[in-house]
This record gives structure tokens, C-alpha cells and sequence, in this order.
């Protein structure tokens, strides 16, 4: 006889019930007691309550050798779907570590790859959580195979739907280079570790004795290797965290960042940067202050905080509407680019021309960092990619040069002639190809070196050329600087240039694509 | 326990603040430095005692050089 409806609708509850455990209740217990949450509950956490609709959880693994065959793994260890963030939606893919450690296996590999094509067809933006042994061993050709159609469908993706990876556990072996083809990587304090190759591993073959933590933990990536760009201090926070900034994000590289109405005044004066920003050029500030002053109150989103301190990336909102922030620090290197500098600005910038972002830049570099260590470390391949990406970026670029805007530094920091839309400068603006002291010495060596006092001579020569050249009248005065303006006024000028360059409309050649440094 | 006081940037020593000897709180200025067109302040990394200062004034130094040690 025929099973009736209500069997059949209890047996699939019942089998759906069963999938949906994973590993099962201990291995979940063994997943918080390591102050982790299951791959279930960070959905949740995630997703806005009851939006998210779940693909593929009767997929089932190819594992054939050693016992497989016989082995049930729930959802192949990755449970993949739909979901919405702030009402809007959004792509995941949530590696389940009770499931043989999250191992990336054919199947596992397939569903993935499956969500990325959907995000790309229907423009909403990727999130994965990735926390996994890495490869399936048993699977071979099966897992690398799938790890190449992971990497190529995120290219594909690259630039089209935003692609966020949150490392909440391990993420070992070529698995690795997932996160590293996506736009933002964050980390877990404690629990996460990203590395092509753990600890025994490496002790077989480099023979050299570590640790998860200090091999690729998040301290490593967030100081040393600027991969992550935000560590988190629980699962909660980091999921809090990814939804704030998917709140800055399109969906797709087609529409335009959300706009919401601003809880601050356009007309709010900027008058805390006179205490701010010392107008004694030898004294140093902090430029984070200036950034959390001039964009709307709270709004500011930074990324990569620990790493290049001396370049500040990040999001905020200016008059509601979303703005990419790069903003030379003096904390360190006194704001001079470096290499790390340049790698991390380049990147957020072609981010933010990739997804229609206006940049506002707010400019104190004295210069590319120099020295022979600058040199070596490659500063001419890693600085040139500044160059590139303001000249390559249609979106509106907006600079305001605070204090010092020296040579090849104020190029890159994008002024006019790399397309700036809008340049400000405040009365304290330095922006010249050489400082005094530098040109002095060239143009009057022979009169210092004749002078009975030389370091008179030198010190009236330097006056009578900052006189000429270092101030913003003579930028301005050849269209190099729009406008001067007062630190009170630094807000309502930014929005007004904004608001007037938010349609811009610019074409870039017909190309294939151009030859980014890297 | 000794701490190491290490230079942040490429640069010259301009001015020593503190001798051996002397006891420094923790972010007290002990040096300024000047480069990149700047002076900047080195500040004691922890509280102590200035056990070795390891530059002299006009001393060139390269980023992560030792400056002093304190103990």
C-alpha cells in the first residue's frame, strides 16, 4: 500500500531533522567548548531571523575507498543557501566542522561552486564561512579538481557580486587561496588560523617547529601580512561585523551603494580640526580623528586597521551616502607610503571603482618612504600600483590636502592630474615637488657654502622659497586646487563635491584589461 | 625583564632625552627623531629603568634599529 502524505511529509522531516545535526550533538559541544558556534547558529546569527533557505543538504559525498561508501556526511560538510542581510540578500556557504572537520571534498567543492555561480547570476553578494581541515584526502582529483573550479568561478566573480570570506576556524593547504581571491577576508581571535601548509607539515619538510597561532593566526595576518582585514573577538562579533559592512556594499557591481538617510547635518562645522591638526608642520596627529570628525557621526568602518598603520583604509558615509576613505596617517612613517602602504591602498581602491564607491582622500604624505630598505622592499613596483589605481578609478575622487603633499606622494594620494574630480586644500597644505630644505640645498649650495654664516643664508633662502612655492596659493593659482578652504568647513565642502560628482559618467578604454603592477 | 626601545622609522637621532640610570614611565618621551621632513618623539615602550642608550645624537638609524634598552 501506498504511504500516505502524512508519512511521507514525516519520513523527509525526519530525514531532514537527522541531516541537519552534521556531526551530531557531541561534536557540536566539542565545537563550543572551543568557543566556537556551529555552522547552524552563525547562520542564524548572520541571516535576519527566517530568511534563509537552504540548497543542496541532501548532496552527498563520491567517497568510494577506505570505509566511505558506507559513511553518511551530512550536507558533504558545507551547508550552502540564500539568505538576507539587512533585508537584502546574500549567497552563503558555511563549512560545517562536525562533519569530518569541514573537509573540502568533491561534493563539498560542487556546492560552493554553485553558490558563486548563483551570486553571480543574480547579483547578490557572496559570503563563506570557511572552517575546515582543508582537503579531503580520500577524494584526491575529486577536492583538487574542485579547488581549481573554486578559484576560477571566484575570478569569474571578482569585481561582479562582493565576495567575503570569514575565517572562523582553520582554513588550511591550497583551501587558502579561496579567502585570497575574494575582496575581504576577516579572522576570529583564538580560533582561526589561515596558512598553505600547518605545523606538521612544515616541521616534515622546512623543518621548522611551530604553532597554528604564530604560523597564521590572526595577529599574523592582521599585522604582518595584511591579509584579514578586521579580527573579531567571538563568532558573534564577527557576524555582527559582516553585517555592518555588507550594510556599505551593492549587491552587484551594476547598482549603486545604499544610501540611507544621515543622522548628522550636512551644514555640521568641522571645528575640532583646529584643535586636531597642529598647524606646526614638525608636529604629528593622528588622522583617525580628523576621519571620525568630518564623515557622518559614528559611521566610520575601518579596515585593515592593524597593518600599514600609516595608510588609513576604510568606509563611511558622508550625507548618507557611502564613500571609500584613504587617509595618509603621520602616526607612522610620518605618513610616507610604503610598500605595505601602497598594496593596501591600491586594493581598497579598486575595490571601490569596481562597485561604484566615490573615494575621498584626505592627503599629509611627505613622500614615498625612501632608503635603501624602501628600495629593496620594491617601493617603484609597490607605489606605482597607487598611481594606477586612482588614474584607473571613474568613480568620483574627492582630496583634500591637509598638510604636506610632497612629490610623487601627492600624486598618488590622488590629485588633479591623476583625475581628481574635486581637490581642497586647508590654509596649512604643503604641496610642492621638493620641501625647502631639499631645494635649497640644490639651488644655493655654492652661496651657503661662500657664506660667512651659512646656516643664516640657508634659513633665508628656505623662508623666501616657502614664501614662493610651499603653500596652497600657488597650486591653487595654477588649477591644481580647486579651492582653500577652512578645517570648520572641510564636511559641507566634501558633501557639496560628492553630491555634484555623484553621476559621474567616465569611460575607461576598450581593453581586455590593463597591466596592473603588482 | 629588558625591553628593547627599537626605531620606528628610517632616520636620525636628533635628541637624547634620558641617560642611564634614569627611571621612565611608560609612553615618556626618551627621543626625537627626525625623518621623512618630521621630527618624531620616541616614546619608552614600558616603565623602568634606562639600562643602555645605544645611539648618540645624529646618529643615522634604520627602522627596528635599537635605540636603548630598559629594564
Amino acid at each position: 500500500m501506498a504511504k500516505s502524505w502524512s508519512e511521507l511529509v514525516q519520513e523527509l522531516e525526519t530525514k531532514k531533522e537527522q541531516l541537519r545535526q552534521g556531526g551530531g550533538k557531541a561534536l557540536q559541544e566539542k565545537e563550543h567548548s572551543k568557543g566556537k558556534l556551529t555552522a547552524r547558529e552563525r547562520i542564524d546569527l548572520l541571516c535576519d531571523p527566517g530568511t534563509f533557505e537552504e540548497y543542496d543538504l541532501f548532496a552527498k559525498h563520491i567517497g568510494r575507498d577506505y570505509g566511505l561508501d558506507k559513511k553518511e556526511l551530512p550536507a558533504d560538510g558545507v551547508i550552502t543557501g540564500f539568505g538576507k542581510v539587512n533585508g537584502r540578500g546574500c549567497m552563503l556557504y558555511v563549512e560545517d566542522f562536525t562533519v569530518v572537520a569541514g573537509t573540502f571534498g568533491e561534493r563539498h567543492g560542487k556546492k560552493i561552486c554553485k553558490i558563486i555561480d548563483m551570486a553571480r547570476k543574480y547579483g547578490y553578494p557572496v559570503v563563506g564561512i570557511n572552517d575546515s581541515g582543508g582537503a579531503r584526502v580520500t577524494e584526491q582529483m575529486g577536492a583538487l579538481s574542485q579547488y581549481g573550479q573554486l578559484f576560477y568561478r571566484h575570478v569569474q566573480a571578482s569585481g561582479v557580486v562582493p565576495q567575503i570570506a570569514l575565517i572562523m576556524g582553520p582554513v588550511a593547504g591550497g583551501q587558502a587561496y579561496s579567502p585570497a581571491l575574494m575582496d575581504f577576508i576577516f579572522m576570529v581571535e583564538k580560533t582561526s588560523s589561515m596558512f598553505i601548509a600547518g605545523p606538521p607539515l612544515v616541521e616534515a619538510v622546512v623543518y621548522e617547529k611551530t604553532d597554528e597561532q604564530s604560523l597564521g593566526g590572526p595577529k599574523v595576518h592582521a599585522r604582518i601580512t595584511g591579509v584579514s582585514d578586521g579580527t573579531w573577538g567571538d563568532d558573534k562579533e564577527c557576524l555582527d561585523m559582516t553585517r555592518k559592512l555588507l550594510s556599505y556594499l551593492p549587491l552587484n557591481n551594476k547598482e549603486k551603494p545604499p544610501y540611507v538617510d544621515p543622522d548628522d547635518s550636512p551644514d555640521r562645522k568641522t571645528t575640532e580640526l583646529e584643535e586636531i591638526i597642529p598647524t606646526d608642520q614638525k608636529r604629528l596627529y593622528n588622522m583617525r580623528k580628523v576621519v571620525e570628525v568630518v564623515f557622518d557621526r559614528g559611521t566610520f568602518f575601518e579596515l585593515k586597521k592593524e597593518f600599514a598603520t600609516n595608510l588609513i583604509i576604510g568606509f563611511a558615509r558622508l550625507n548618507g551616502h557611502v564613500v571609500g576613505v584613504v587617509a595618509n596617517n603621520p602616526v607612522k612613517y610620518n605618513g610616507a607610503l610604503d610598500y605595505n602602504a601602497a598594496d593596501k591602498g591600491s586594493r581598497f581602491i579598486r575595490f571601490c571603482n569596481a562597485f561604484n564607491i566615490p573615494l575621498i582622500n584626505l592627503q599629509d604624505v611627505p613622500g614615498f618612504l625612501i632608503g635603501t630598505r624602501s628600495e629593496h622592499n620594491a617601493i617603484i613596483r609597490h607605489g606605482a600600483k597607487m598611481l594606477y589605481a586612482y588614474s584607473e578609478a571613474t568613480v568620483p575622487k574627492i582630496t583634500c590636502v591637509i598638510r604636506k603633499a610632497y612629490a610623487g606622494g601627492y600624486l598618488a594620494m590622488c590629485s588633479k592630474d591623476l583625475g581628481a574630480d574635486v581637490v581642497y586644500a586647508l590654509p596649512t597644505a604643503e604641496i610642492c615637488l621638493m620641501g625647502p630644505q631639499g631645494a635649497v640645498n640644490i639651488l644655493f649650495r655654492k652661496e651657503i657654502a661662500a657664506a660667512e654664516n651659512p646656516d643664516e643664508v640657508r634659513a633665508k633662502r628656505e623662508a623666501e622659497f616657502m614664501e614662493k612655492y610651499v603653500n596652497p596659493l600657488y597650486p591653487a593659482g595654477l588649477q591644481h586646487v580647486d579651492d582653500i578652504i577652512s578645517p570648520a568647513e572641510l564636511r559641507m565642502k566634501l558633501i557639496k563635491a560628492l553630491e555634484m560628482t555623484l553621476d559621474k559618467v567616465e569611460k575607461s578604454p576598450d581593453r581586455k584589461h590593463g597591466i596592473t603592477p603588482v | 625583564m629588558a625591553e628593547k626601545v627599537l626605531a620606528p622609522m628610517v632616520g636620525k637621532i636628533v635628541k637624547i632625552l634620558v641617560k642611564p640610570g634614569d627611571k621612565v614611565e611608560e609612553d615618556q618621551e626618551i627621543m626625537v627623531m627626525e625623518s621623512m621632513k618630521l621630527e618624531s618623539s620616541i616614546f619608552a615602550p614600558c616603565s623602568g629603568v634606562i639600562k643602555e642608550i645605544k645611539v648618540s645624537e645624529g646618529d643615522r638609524v634604520e627602522e627596528d634599529d635599537e635605540l636603548a634598552v630598559i629594564e
